[in-house]
């Protein structure tokens, strides 16, 4: 077998970049779908019906679509029903935030319920309103117990910000596959590529067991 | 009648008053026409057996669980509906739960200041001083920085009462303090609760501990299946009860009345 290695470093500048796009992909869909899912689990639990019904719509939807769908469907449908179009980032963007708001929400929902019905009640008896009571109280506690969560869900979609490449959006999978079928250096840069996402992974996944420790529920 | 006559009169006598209040839980009913008096400066004592109705009574004290009929009048004027008026009305009660609820993710002393800062809109600098005089009350200034998961049962059921105390309530509720305690760690919390009492302050005490009923209430009301059965001073609950059904109770505890 003839291999030529040298094809790495003489496109690392590219897989650079492409490693940042990624980064920037993960950390700005989390950026996004953090809040977000906070918001859609609190109008799962809302006492208007068909509030609660729509949130729970969407969370049904997109959480059981296969991502590279909901990644398509942003960059081809999007355009043509709804007559918007963004640049390849900002739709993959769109399209992992959808999906990962769905997962978010139903991740701090089941923390909002896990915490006891007297904690608002203590708070409620101080006097504070529900929406206090929420806030100071339910929400921070929730938090920590869905952390391990998040940060398990942040190495998956670390992961899985390689399914926008099939829309051009320049990340590290995008540039990798540009770059073997240019050279036809195929096992070179896919092994240039799994290494990369490890060496970036692991140590995230690490992070993620450190927080599973140190924020595991004790009370 | 001017400002200055107003302020000489004295405050109503009575502070709590149950009207035949109802209270059900679809079927179940857990209160059926209790009526009662709370003075001022009173420690009524709610006593008898578990699911007769004392916990849902003082949880529709302060609108915790809403009355399916009957009044409730809290200073001579019934309890609001509105939530802006039920939280005004909770800020003047105090509560303290029989699993302390306090906040995990908060110190002892933030624990305390929560409510004069969030509630009262105190400064941190206000509410930090108010809640070190209420560790210091409650015998706890030097666990300020623990958070509960480091506090004994006792500890962190003292903390929760300096909490209540933080808003300077005109009653303190008490829903079965001492249940969920190590028999060690009892005492101290009854302890507080009587010096409590000793200062004057109006409070109703959901509780199984007979010997602190009938040395610190000033009134007992007995409950079973969501009525009250009997009521009166605890000279004549514990020694002279006048309900057959009264003395079964007590007979049950070992209570030799």
């Amino acid at each position: 077998m003839n291999l030529d290695w040298t094809i790495i470093p003489a496109s690392a500048g590219a897989l650079a970049r492409g490693a940042l796009i990624t980064i920037a992909l993960t950390v700005l869909t989390m950026a996004i779908a953090v809040p977000c899912g906070i918001g859609v689990a609190m109008l799962r639990e809302s006492r208007l019906r068909p509030v609660a019904l729509l949130a729970t719509c969407f969370v049904e939807l997109f959480r059981n679509l296969p991502i590279i769908l909901v990644v398509y469907w942003a960059f081809y449908v999007m355009p043509v029903v709804f007559g918007i179009a963004f640049s390849p980032f900002i739709t993959g963007l769109v399209a992992l935030s959808l999906n990962n708001t769905a997962y978010n929400s139903e991740t701090f929902r089941s923390g909002i319920k896990s915490i006891r019905k007297g904690q608002t009640e203590a708070a409620l008896a101080l006097g504070m309103s529900e929406a206090q009571a929420f806030r100071k109280i339910v929400l921070p506690q929730a938090w920590r117990r869905v952390l391990p969560v998040l940060a398990t869900t942040w190495v998956t979609l670390f992961k899985d910000t390689s399914l926008v490449s099939v829309i051009a959006v320049g990340d590290l999978a995008h540039t990798a596959m540009q770059i073997r079928s240019q050279s036809f250096r195929v096992i070179e840069m896919l092994t240039a590529m799994a290494a990369i996402y490890w060496l970036l992974g692991y140590p995230q996944a690490k992070i993620a067991d450190w927080i599973h420790k140190k924020f595991g529920v004790t009370e | 009648m001017t400002a200055a006559t107003l302020a000489m009169q004295p405050a109503p006598r009575v502070v709590l008053q149950y009207r035949d209040v109802r209270k059900l839980y679809g079927d179940f009913v857990a209160l059926s026409g209790v009526s009662m008096e709370v003075e001022r400066g009173q420690v009524v004592c709610l006593i008898g057996p578990s699911g007769s109705g004392k916990s849902t009574l003082l949880r529709c004290t302060n609108a915790l669980e809403t009355l399916d009929g009957g009044e409730l009048l809290f200073d001579g004027v019934p309890l609001p509906r509105d939530p802006a008026s039920i939280r005004k009305v909770r800020q003047r009660m105090g509560m303290v739960f029989q699993n302390f609820e306090l906040f995990p993710h908060k110190t002892a002393i933030q624990n305390v200041m929560m409510g004069p800062s969030t509630v009262l809109g105190l400064s941190e600098q206000q509410s930090r001083a108010r809640a070190e005089a209420l560790l210091v009350k409650v015998g706890l200034s030097d666990k300020a920085g623990n958070y509960p998961a480091n506090l004994s049962g006792g500890q962190q059921q003292r903390v929760a009462i300096a909490r209540a105390l933080a808003m300077e309530p005109e009653v303190m509720l008490f829903d079965e303090p001492t249940s969920a305690l190590d028999p060690e760690t009892i005492g101290e919390v009854l302890n507080v609760m009587k010096a409590l009492a000793d200062d004057g302050m109006t409070m109703v005490v959901v509780t199984h501990e007979m010997t602190f009923a009938r040395r610190v209430a000033d009134h007992v009301v007995v409950f079973e299946s969501g009525q009250i059965i009997e009521q009166g001073p605890p000279a004549q609950i514990f020694d002279a009860p006048i309900q057959a059904r009264t003395r079964d109770f007590l007979g049950h505890l070992g209570w030799d009345a």
